[in-house]
Order: structure tokens, then sequence, then C-alpha cells
């Protein structure tokens, strides 16, 4: 199997074929990830997508000394950060419309109790330590690597994650209480 | 929090691993995965993407070929299609050259704001307010034509709006395409539809907060000071204030927090 560094370097060539392998060997983590910090899967595909565009129309500035997976993550988390932002300005824009879509997946209400009430507990959570709770235990990124896809040391990280589940835990508490 | 025992939190953490945890085998790396065996779906995004990305570099083609920036003393008078750009003087020249250079970096997703200034003051009074008006829509963001009519106060001029903005001399830099019909349809636009679209798409996908990990400062896109960052070194993110919560600072060139 070529490597993904051997890929990349033919996806700067605008080669499709190797492009299409790397979206085939990437597609799935990418996608749950971003469902997971979306909380919708039309919005994931839609943040995949994107990324996946910019992988392409941004390869240029690919460097062989990092990991396909850590530019990747980079990306794509830099897009759902920002459509993050985006929603928040549209709360604001609307001042709490009707339609909002609900963040924490509708369709399963029962059985899924406890998976829902994680999802809520979950956005009460800052952004970024959001972002890292969720690679941590989501994807099991090591801290090294979480430092590298959000450009902090590895301190933040540790800290960040330590507050993000203090947070969360109070949130559940609240709930069960 | 300190209260709960050490057995704990060591529950909680495996509550969080197994809540959060995706299915699937493998936990980190690039280990192949279900949706590799179906093969169809993958495939098809890979080539969707591809396509879209063609269509993104020829608009780019099209516009640094076949287009100029006009400009006066003060600002950006016009763009438009043509070889030679009309600007006497050397400062015109200068903000015409500055015009032509951010609107390339917008067009490449490296700009989300201009600093270069526009002359509208030939444009008859209603029209310029519009435009005035147009561009405090954010970058990334859409309007319909009846919230600008209420935003210059005529209400019932949405249609005449319309014919301002269809009239914009300067398009892009005055962001006419974030206008759409009140129903999300795309309504109007002179360099064509397509282009409209994939305009918005750019900015959809084109993040507006960036900061450097080795300067620790948070900048909006297109900053100066962040164009010296490596692109390896950039990360995004929804406000201000979370970058702060992380240990950034906002710039002070671009003035991210003022916004």
């Amino acid at each position: 199997m070529t490597s993904d560094r051997a890929l990349m370097r033919r996806v700067r060539q605008r080669d499709e074929r190797a492009f299409t392998e790397l979206v085939a060997r990437h597609e799935g983590r990418l996608r749950a990830v971003a469902a997971r910090l979306l909380g919708s899967r039309p919005d994931a595909e839609d943040a995949v997508q994107r990324a996946l565009l910019q992988v392409l129309t941004a390869a240029r500035s690919y460097r062989p000394e990092w990991a396909v997976s850590t530019w990747l993550y980079r990306i794509l988390t830099n897009i759902c950060v920002d459509e993050i932002r985006r929603r928040r300005v549209r709360l604001e824009h609307r001042a709490a419309g009707p339609d909002l879509p609900s963040p924490g997946g509708r369709g399963s209400v029962d059985g899924a109790g406890a998976l829902i009430d994680i999802q809520r507990a979950l956005l009460k959570v800052p952004t970024e330590a959001r972002l890292l709770l969720v690679l941590h235990y989501g994807d099991g990124m090591s801290y090294g690597e979480l430092a590298r896809v959000r450009g902090i040391s590895i301190n933040t990280v540790k800290s960040q994650l330590a507050r993000g589940k203090t947070i969360m835990r109070t949130a559940l508490e609240e709930r069960s209480a | 929090m300190t209260t709960t025992g050490k057995y704990q939190q060591l529950e909680f953490e495996e509550l969080l691993r197994a809540r959060l945890g995706f299915e699937g085998p493998g936990t980190g790396g690039p280990a192949p995965d279900a949706s590799r065996a179906v093969g169809g779906p993958s495939k098809a995004l890979a080539r969707r993407v591809f396509a879209s990305a063609r269509w993104r570099f020829e608009h780019l083609d099209r516009i640094r070929d076949g287009f100029v920036v006009d400009a006066s003393g003060r600002g950006v008078t016009a763009i438009r299609p043509g070889r030679t750009s009309e600007a006497a003087g050397s400062a015109a020249r200068r903000l015409a050259a500055q015009g032509r250079e951010e609107l390339l970096q917008y067009l490449e997703g490296e700009r989300t704001f201009f600093q270069v200034p526009v002359d509208l003051d030939r444009l008859p009074d209603f029209q310029r307010r519009v435009l005035d008006e147009a561009c405090h829509i954010p970058y990334g963001e859409v309007r319909s034509y009846s919230f600008l009519a209420e935003r210059v106060d005529h209400p019932r001029a949405a249609r005449a709006v319309g014919t301002a903005l269809g009239r914009n001399p300067v398009p892009f830099i005055v962001p006419c395409h974030r206008i759409l019909r009140g129903d999300a349809s795309l309504g109007g636009y002179g360099f064509g539809l397509p282009m409209k679209a994939d305009l918005l798409a750019l900015e959809r996908g084109t993040p507006v907060l960036q900061g450097c990990a080795t300067t620790r400062i948070v900048c909006r896109v297109g900053c100066a000071a962040l164009r010296r960052a490596r692109p390896d070194n950039r990360v995004a993110f929804a406000s201000v204030a979370d970058a702060r919560s992380i240990g950034y600072r906002a710039c002070r060139l671009c003035r991210p927090a003022d916004r």
C-alpha cells in the first residue's frame, strides 16, 4: 500500500486517483469527528466536503514533514470551528428563531437517553475544550497530537481537558439531581 | 473539582470514552475503516470535490486574466472586464494595485476582509447608501434584499435595492454576492449565478479568525501579520474569546476583537 505521504505528493499534481484513494482512507474518521463536533450528520457531510476541497486547493502548502492525518485533522477542525462560530452569529442575528436545528441529534430519543445527556453536557463546554474532548475521547488522539492539531502546548491540552470534564460532570450531575 | 475520588474519576473517563467513542475498529491513526469496504460513496465524494476544485480554479483564472481594477486618489472606483487599468496619479495607481492584490487573495481564500478603500462618490445617493450598507454584511454570511431595503430606510424598495446592487461598480469588494432573495434562492448576479454560488461556497469554507501557533496571536484572515505565519502553524478560532481561553491574544493590526 502506498504511504499517505506518497499519495499527497501525487495529490499536489492534481492526480484524481490519488485523491480518491486518500479520501477513501480518511473519510470515515473525518466524518465521525465532524459529526461529533457539529452534532448533525448533514452538517458533518458538508464540513468534510469543504475540508477535502481545501486539501485540494491548498495541497501546495502541505509539507512532507507532517503526518498527513494531522494535517487533515487540522483542516477539518478549522472548518468545524468556523461553522460553530457562524452558528453563534446566526443565533444572535435572528435572536433565537423557532427553526433552529437542535444540536443533539433528534431521531433517537428512546433508548439512547444517556448519549443525549452526554451530548447536551458537551454543548455546555466552551468550544476549544469541547474540541479537545471529542478528539481525545472520541478519536483516541494523544496529547501530543492534539497540541499539534490545535497549535497549543501539551500543558494547555491537559488543563483544557480537565476543565472541560469538570464542566461536563457538573452539567450531568445537575440533570440527574 | 477534587471532591470525587480517584476511582470515580477513572469511571468518568471510561464513560466518556464509551459514549464519545466512534463505532468501528481501531483508535487513532489512519486505520482503514468500514467506508473503505463500501467504496461507492467515498468515490462519489472525491469526484464531486475534484470537480468543484476545477471550477474554483477556472473562476480565479477568469478574474485574474480578464479583469482590471480602476481607482481614483481616494479609493477603488471599479472592477471591470478589460486589459488596462484607469488610474491617474501615483496614489490612484497604488490603490489600484492594492485592490487587485487583495482581490486575488480574496479569491484564493487567503483574505476575508478588504483594507483598500472604495470611492463611490460619483454614484447616486440611494445606490451609494445601499452599497455602504452591503459592506457591513460580514464575510461568510448572507442577507436578503428586503433586509437591506430596511437598513436604508426604504422598506418597500427591495427591487430598487436589487437594481442598485446589480449596478455595483466594485463587485467582490462591495459584497453584493452576499445578498439573496427572501426565500433563500440566489436572486441575480452580474457574473452569472454559478459564480455567485461558488463565491458563497468559498466564503463558507474559509475560516475568518486564525491564530498563529508560534506567536499565539489571533488575526482576521488576510491580516498582514498572519500572512507571515507558515500555513502549518495556522489554527482557526470560533471567536476571540475562545482563542483567549487557550492563551492567544488579539492582533493589534487587524483588531479582530473590535468587530
